[in-house]
């Protein structure tokens, strides 16, 4: 064995190899390995079983490599389909960057946000009475944002996509689900009724937390507990593509669920759960 | 198993997307895409099914990749270590895709597996039994290995240098020399140097 002392070690080898040493340093291994026959000698057993283990790498997979030829023109084919997306949308930014129609845009917007405001307004003064204490939980789709606003920890991309199935699908316990159900005044919910599901699901970094937790119905008309996971699951795989920012996907999930799915999705409307799983899967199609 | 934030490494030095994006004409990219195509994707199909992943599943990857990457120059983003980003997307979509297939329960073949079915045609018979002996051995010892070890490896292999490979598994390069050092000795105990 070499005594590490008197040699360079096998580490400074593999860097001095990769020209990772600043110069001088480099200068010094280079001297050293003209004078030491035991590092001149390591080095080329070092450099010998990356040669072994490159050439066992390709031999055992190259015969497995398909041919070139189909691969090159379907992505020939894909990459004339985005470009001419892309210049057709160049020409909308074109139109957008015009400030008369810019300024019209956003007056049109802000009068109708605030006619949708309004009619908000009047029908909950109208709902509830100003000395509610508990404002009963409506059966719709989505949570009520005072008492679920949404909670994370501090995560990274990483993180949610190196977490196990469990993990990502993780079973509230009894004591919190019936804290949920009280919360929202819901008494004797049966089982089958409600999902109590994270608003930021735990694949998005989302935490068993109550003000991350809210009854979501399996009944309700369309938007339901199912076409929520759905989301969940498209979003987890968005992110980890790199396709999505995990905080864009939680300030997404958690403002307005519906919105999302529409937004993620591209659809008006719930798939149901088996198209959502293809187009999931159709992401990474070839384009028809 | 860890997919890696891609973006997080390479666009650290990013210019402005709207300046650039009107900079480069598609087709150039067009262009600038299949060029890189030609170089890398053998290597990125070898590294993808090194994940275990089926041949159709590693094909598809490779394809994803480089729309990415023609969607990545055609926003002007970074062109500053090309290779190292297209080998961490391709590894992001190769975790992945293992992480699916392991949730549909399908198996997945290790590389000592497909070194079983694999043999090398050009040797004698006598050569090629020991070769495919020796390359079962060194598999197996890859196989062993952590994967980040695992994956420095076979970035090696495809020829990215050390910075390269940091870049890639976003780790930094003392932890890349350490990898590859200790997954070496490893590999050369194993074939009796």
């Amino acid at each position: 064995m070499r005594s590490e002392g008197l040699h360079v070690s096998d580490q400074e080898l593999l860097l001095a190899a990769d020209g990772e040493f600043p110069s001088r340093r480099a200068a010094e291994v280079r001297s050293h390995l003209a004078a030491c026959w035991d590092c001149r000698a390591r080095m080329a057993e070092i450099e010998g079983a990356i040669v072994d283990f490159a050439r066992s790498h390709r031999q055992t997979l190259d015969p497995m490599l398909p041919a070139v030829d189909g691969p090159r023109a379907r992505l020939r084919a894909e990459l004339a389909a985005l470009t001419a997306e892309s210049n057709a949308n160049s020409w909308q930014r074109i139109f957008w960057s015009t400030s008369v129609v810019r300024a019209a845009a956003y007056v049109s917007f802000g009068l109708f946000a605030i006619v949708l405001a309004a009619k908000f307004l009047v029908q909950h003064s109208t709902q509830y009475g100003p000395n509610s204490a508990v404002i009963p939980f409506e059966r719709g789709a989505g949570p009520d944002h005072g008492l679920t606003p949404g909670a994370t920890r501090r995560v990274t991309t990483r993180d949610v996509c190196s977490m196990a199935h469990e993990d990502v699908v993780r079973e509230v316990p009894t004591s919190l689900r019936q804290q949920v159900f009280r919360e929202y005044g819901i008494a004797n919910a049966r089982a089958d009724d409600y999902e109590i599901d994270y608003l930021i699901a735990p694949g998005l970094g989302g935490v068993e937390d109550i003000h991350n937790l809210w009854p979501e119905p399996y009944t309700s008309s369309m938007w339901n507990a199912r076409v929520k996971d759905a989301l969940e699951e498209h979003l987890h795989q968005l992110v980890c593509a790199g396709k999505v920012d995990l905080s864009t996907a939680q300030n997404d999930i958690a403002t307005d669920w519906i919105a999302a799915y529409k937004k993620y999705f591209h659809t008006d409307r719930p798939l149901s759960l088996r198209s959502c799983l293809d187009s999931v899967t159709l992401l990474r199609s070839p384009r028809a | 198993m860890r997919l890696l934030p891609t973006e997080s490494i390479f666009e650290l030095s990013f210019p402005s997307v709207a300046t650039v994006a009107s900079s480069a004409k598609p087709s150039e990219i067009e262009c600038e895409v299949m060029r890189l195509f030609e170089q890398f994707r053998n290597p990125l199909l070898r590294y993808a099914l090194s994940f275990g992943i089926p041949v159709h599943d590693a094909e598809e990857i490779t394809q994803e990749v480089f729309l990415s990457l023609f969607r990545h120059l055609q926003l002007g983003k970074s062109r500053k270590n090309l290779r190292g980003w297209i080998f961490c997307v391709a590894h992001n979509h190769a975790l992945k895709q293992r992480y699916a297939n392991q949730r549909l329960r399908d198996r997945t073949a290790s590389d000592w597996m497909i070194a079983e079915r694999q043999v090398d045609p050009s040797p004698s018979p006598e050569d090629q039994i020991s070769s495919t002996q020796r390359q079962r051995r060194l598999l197996a010892v890859v196989d062993a290995l952590p994967n980040d070890d695992q994956s420095c490896l076979r970035l090696r292999a495809e020829g990215l240098r050390y910075r390269e490979i940091a870049a890639v598994l976003n780790m930094s390069l003392g932890a890349v020399s350490i990898s590859l050092t200790r997954s070496l000795a490893r590999l050369m105990r194993a074939d009796g140097r």
